[in-house]
């Protein structure tokens, strides 16, 4: 790297051999103004705008700073008479076509024209080609170009149709100066409405997400799409973004394993007479969460799709529990967080809350107190499973509004409540992959596909393959504390198994003898415990020791006796037998 | 087979188009049917250069002139000159003001006063045979270039000679190949050569001209450039409007290729080079350097900033050598007789720096308003005057000389004070015009500046590529201020605007056509700025051209009803009895100056 000398506008600094003599400007606080450069693309040097005076060996001339090269020695002046009047005609220039753009003219004011001498035109491109040079050179999707030549040059798609290779990205949209490029109305509709997801391609999952870190998005991410791009790379200065991550596979080898694979929501969309889906102001519990989130999208409001401030809020209790369609069971931790979050959006919304429950079930330390200070509160509560959420409008009061349809136990009547906004609080269910999980390990599974402790008591934690246990919502519903509980037991099981540094083998295990195995291998889908193999260079069945629990299956399906087992051979059977018959 | 004589007829575009390929083929038929077929050879030579009095050939070895023929000619031609050995006077030509008809070529003003290097083949060889090329000393140099001297001595060589590129920049064409050679050794890449071949000027044919009549010349340039330089790949850039001239280059290559002066393993040596032409697609912006290299790379013709050298990083990032047609068609003579030979020709001092003049000959094409039109070579420091007056034989029809365009469109114009300047690259752009590509357009009283400045602009106008703004939007506004005054409209003040407007173009412009395009407007200015006066101040048009400004009016006194003028007039705007004096309806007029040439009495005026 070889350092040169440069002065611009009388101060004096130093810079890498050929940067780009903007870039060295920014850098010392020099304002240069530019049109058609952005540090995403290479310069272009077409608006000319950036026009300074370069003295070099007693050469003088005019270059455009975002591409001129700097070398040794050279002085250079933003501000003469002569880069003046260059930059006051381009702005008359730029009039002359695009009269109308704000920022053009915001700079011909720093110029001092008043009025343009060639008129105002009523063009809004520049034809600066960033669009262009993004779409092909960060974006990859080449959707744009020039077309003609001279003064009837212009920016299109290829026959000036929809081009399907526009990704719909936005990348023109965003760097183009003149605001000259806009978004369908249909995607610019998709992007304004109340952002829940993700904004970017790359983002923090949450703010608690754990570990805390970015992660990119395959789906919306440019880079997957055209190949191109990199942008995030090109900015990280860790250079910690390596898209040619893959997905691998590692093998760990360990002595004991905790099952906490959770559980999942019931989807909404199950419980279709409450609309979700179908009516955009109808979210779900985890959705309010999120939008409560104080560095969440909303900052902590919570809002309507349209962005305002809902006024009346009800909060469906039970929905895809306690329910013969869905599940029969109780998910335990909802109406806790309905009360919490009935509470939260009174306190973010100030809007009336109303809670449509089936039973509350606020057992727990403080629970009932809580429930107790919501009625203080004035929150209203409804006994009574809700009908249907419908947008069907019978009085002018519910214009406009969701009316939830619900039969007021309490009270003996059926009620209309209209609302603003409905949030369901779905329950828990079991993860949709259990089954897999399950047999991974040989556990077994309730009804519902909760996996099966060994015992609710004495064993709550341990399952019937030795070294595998169970902890939190995959063994079934539970709120926080009670998952923290049980992970400690969880913990404490499988450190007392590593501080024995030992495992005590069953006695009575069984055994193959290889000379006499056919390799027909019967005994291997017959173990319940997964303890035999077959070896396929052997041509005969093997067995763990360690996984064998001495049940016998093997030894009595064998055809060729070869499994037998220990203390329980055939020969000493038969003579116990011998012994009873004499008897 | 030796022949009693040769019959070189000229096959160059301007001939062709006269009807010459007709010609030669009568003449052959003629010839055969005489029984002379052993004795007489047809020859069709590239363009010899008269083409104001096309299709012309030349009777070798009498070295008699004709010019104007028609194939009903070729009956007489062949029975008088070539079987009876009596020239024939009525076909010969004779210059205006002669009394009498030049049979000698050497005789013609024309021919006498040119000096031939470039186009030393001329009328002399067949285009489309290398055997012809070889018996002028053709590829002498390039196998003088390949097994006696090392690359740096050649590119000594033509430091020396002061050659300095002829494509309009003056670039010294030994120092331009001394900085590709280091950027490409210094980067250890292999360096490209290209010779440009888009003459997109509006009247200028020299580059086409060489290729059609001389294409082994360029051939043989480009392959001791590419020796000197270290090149292995060469493109020839052209127009695809010039048919004739790609034809007569592709054969040639061809034929290169077949004797071994062009591929692997030139002339014996290890010397690897080969040619490939790309055609263009009709961008007058694709004759500049960057642009060109972008369209050779398949790119949109359009230029980018030199503040690095395409000799560093040119087509495709590899370091290129750009030279125009004809600055590669001199370097065969520079090797073959001597730097010192050609820096004898022109002004100037170059044995020390090639800045310090202008060596060598230049090729124009001289066309307008002048009596011989046509292709000729002149050495550089002959006054205008002497090619004007001297080999264009002066104005037509007397009329007197008003303005000299040179350099393109992008040049500019100068007056009859500049008739004594010496024509070379620093007088030229001195005086506020350039040496382009030598495109020389002479024009008379009857033009008017100010429309001529409103052409050129015009014409960049449509051709600018509009990458950046002060050239596309510039011109725009420049155009707009000039048609404003050509139609009466200027106002006080649009001659400063003009000038304000051409300042910044000149600085501020991303590529030389835009820098340079204000040129026409600048030197029109500069030195014809009543006109630009009376256009605007008087509402009126000295040369009555413009036609906003004139009106016509039939002189009753005058007039004698010959009824010329009703029978020219196409919009019937002219009425009258025969014998009585005309009326002309001014609602009708379209100004288009037809009565005025009609009437022989001089009765339509013009005011």
């Amino acid at each position: 790297m070889k350092l040169v000398k440069v002065t611009i506008d009388g101060i004096r600094t130093e810079a890498e051999d050929r940067t780009p003599l903007v870039q060295v400007a920014q850098k010392i606080g020099v304002k240069i103004p530019t049109l058609c450069h952005h540090p995403l693309v290479e310069p272009y040097g077409v608006c000319r705008i950036c026009t300074v005076e370069v003295h070099m060996r007693g050469r003088v001339r005019l270059v455009t700073a975002c591409n001129y090269p700097v070398t040794d020695g050279i002085e250079v002046f933003t501000q003469t008479d002569r880069v003046r009047r260059t930059r006051k005609l381009i702005l008359e220039w730029l009039l002359a076509r695009c009269g109308h753009v704000p920022l053009l003219n915001t700079l011909a004011a720093e110029y001092g024209i008043t009025e343009p001498r060639f008129g105002r035109g009523d063009d809004t491109c520049i034809l600066c080609g960033l669009c262009v040079r993004v779409c092909s050179d960060v974006v990859g999707a080449h959707a744009l170009g020039f077309f003609n030549r001279g003064t009837t040059r212009y920016v299109g798609t290829p026959y000036d149709e929809p081009s399907d290779r526009c990704i719909a990205c936005g990348a023109c949209v965003e760097v183009c100066p003149t605001g000259c490029i806009t978004m369908d109305d249909e995607v610019e509709q998709i992007r304004g409405e109340l952002p829940l997801g993700p904004m970017t391609a790359i983002y923090i999952p949450t703010m608690q997400a754990v570990p805390h870190q970015p992660v990119i998005d395959y789906d919306s991410c440019i880079h997957f799409k055209t190949d191109a791009c990199r942008v995030c790379a090109a900015v990280c200065e860790a250079k910690a973004i390596d898209h040619g991550q893959q997905d691998r596979r590692e093998e760990i080898q360990v002595g004991s394993i905790i099952v906490a694979t959770g559980f999942q929501p019931v989807d909404p969309q199950k419980v279709p007479q409450y609309g979700f889906g179908r009516y955009p102001n109808v979210v779900t519990a985890l959705q309010v969460e999120h939008m409560v989130n104080a560095s969440g999208p909303t900052n902590g409001q919570v809002l309507l799709k349209d962005g305002s401030r809902p006024q009346s809020v009800g909060i469906i209790h039970c929905v895809g529990s306690r329910d013969k369609n869905t599940h029969e069971y109780c998910s335990r931790v909802c109406c806790m967080y309905s009360l919490k979050l009935a509470h939260l959006v009174h306190e973010r919304s100030g809007a009336k809350v109303y809670n449509f429950y089936i039973d509350m079930r606020s057992a727990g330390k403080g629970y009932e107190e809580f429930y107790n200070h919501l009625l203080e509160e004035g929150c209203e509560f409804i006994r009574g499973r809700v009908a249907e959420v419908s947008d069907w409008a019978v009085t002018p009061a519910e214009q406009g509004k969701l009316v939830i349809r619900v039969e007021d136990t309490l009270a003996g009547l059926v009620r209309r409540i209209p609302v603003d906004m409905v949030v369901l609080s779905t329950g828990l269910e079991a993860r949709e992959d259990a089954d897999e999980v399950r047999r991974l390990f040989n556990m077994s599974c309730s009804s519902e596909g909760w996996f099966l402790e060994r015992h609710p008591k004495l064993a709550p934690v341990s399952t019937f393959t030795d070294g595998v246990f169970i902890a939190g919502c995959a063994q079934g519903p539970k709120d926080i504390p009670d998952t923290v509980a049980q992970a400690g037991a969880a913990a404490a099981e499988a450190l007392a198994l590593i501080d024995t540094g030992q495992v005590e083998l069953e006695a009575y295990t069984a055994w193959i003898d290889e000379e006499r195995c056919s390799g027909c291998q019967i005994c291997v889908p017959l173990c319940p415990f997964s303890a035999i193999e077959f070896s396929r260079e052997k041509k005969v069945s093997t067995l763990n020791e360690a996984l064998c629990k001495g049940c016998g299956t093997c030894v009595a399906a064998c055809p060729s006796h070869a499994a037998q087992q220990h203390h329980f051979t055939d020969a000493q059977i038969m003579t116990e037998i011998e012994g009873v018959l004499v008897r | 087979m030796a022949f009693r004589s040769h019959v070189l007829v000229c096959a160059g575009t301007g001939c062709v188009s006269c009807g010459s390929f007709d010609l030669g083929a009568a003449l052959e038929r003629e010839i055969a049917s005489r029984g002379l077929a052993d004795e007489i050879q047809v020859v069709r030579t590239g363009c010899q250069g008269f083409c104001a009095e096309g299709p012309v050939l030349v009777v070798q070895p009498d070295e008699v002139f004709y010019c104007g023929l028609k194939t009903s000619d070729v009956a007489t031609l062949v029975e008088e000159h070539l079987l009876k050995g009596r020239p024939v006077r009525k076909l010969m030509y004779t210059p205006p003001s002669a009394p009498a008809p030049v049979p000698k070529l050497s005789q013609i003003p024309f021919f006498a006063k040119q000096k031939l290097v470039v186009l030393r083949n001329r009328g002399l060889v067949d285009p489309e045979r290398i055997d012809d090329y070889i018996a002028r000393d053709g590829y002498e140099a390039l196998a003088k270039a390949v097994t006696e001297l090392t690359p740096e001595e050649i590119i000594r060589e033509i430091k020396l000679s002061g050659l300095r590129g002829r494509g309009g920049g003056g670039f010294p064409t030994g120092v331009k190949w001394a900085t590709c050679r280091q950027a490409a050794l210094h980067r250890g890449v292999e360096p490209v050569i290209v010779c440009n071949a888009d003459e997109g000027d509006p009247g200028a044919f020299m580059d086409r001209s060489i290729i059609e009549s001389d294409p082994h010349a360029v051939i043989e340039g480009m392959a001791i450039g590419a020796r000197a330089i270290g090149a292995r790949q060469g493109f020839v850039y052209i127009r695809h409007e010039y048919p004739i001239a790609r034809e007569r280059l592709a054969k040639a290559l061809d034929q290169a290729r077949d004797y071994g002066l062009l591929g692997r393993g030139i002339l014996g040596t290890k010397f690897d080079f080969d040619i490939s032409v790309v055609q263009g697609a009709g961008a007058f912006v694709c004759g500049e350097s960057t642009a060109l290299m972008a369209s050779l790379e398949g790119k949109a013709g359009e230029p980018r900033a030199k503040y690095i050298h395409t000799v560093e990083y040119g087509y495709k990032n590899l370091p290129t050598n750009l030279n125009n047609v004809e600055t590669w068609a001199n370097v065969p003579l520079i090797i073959s007789r001597g730097a010192a030979w050609f820096a004898s020709m022109g002004s100037g001092d170059v044995s020390e720096n090639p800045w310090n003049g202008s060596s060598g000959t230049k090729v124009f094409s001289l066309v307008g308003k002048v009596n011989n039109t046509g292709l000729i070579e002149v050495p550089m420091g002959i006054t205008l005057r002497e090619i004007i007056f001297g080999i264009g034989g002066g104005i037509p029809r007397g009329r007197a000389f008003k303005a000299v365009q040179t350099g393109g469109p992008s040049g500019g114009c100068l007056p009859a004070t500049h008739l004594d300047m010496p024509v070379d690259f620093d007088s030229l752009t001195a005086a506020g015009s350039m040496m382009g590509s030598g495109g020389m357009i002479v024009m008379d009283d009857q033009t008017c500046m100010v429309d001529v400045a409103r052409y050129f602009i015009a014409f960049l106008t449509e051709e600018s590529c509009g990458k950046c703004i002060p050239c596309r939007e510039g011109l725009r506004c420049s155009l707009d201020v000039l048609t404003r005054i050509t139609e009466g409209k200027g106002e006080e003040g649009d001659i400063a605007l003009l000038e304000e407007m051409g300042a910044v173009m000149q600085d501020a412009c991303l590529c030389a056509l835009g820098s340079s395009a204000p040129n026409p407007v600048m030197s029109t200015l500069r030195y014809f700025r009543d006109e630009y006066e009376a256009h605007v101040r008087e509402r009126r048009c000295p040369a009555g051209v413009c036609k906003a400004l004139i009106t016509y009016t039939i002189d009753q006194a005058l007039c004698d009803g010959c009824h010329a003028c009703v029978t020219a007039c196409s919009t019937g705007a002219i009425t009258g009895q025969v014998k009585y004096p005309h009326q002309l309806n001014q609602s009708l007029c379209i100004k288009c100056g037809a009565c005025l040439d009609a009437c022989k009495r001089n009765a339509v005026l013009r005011a």
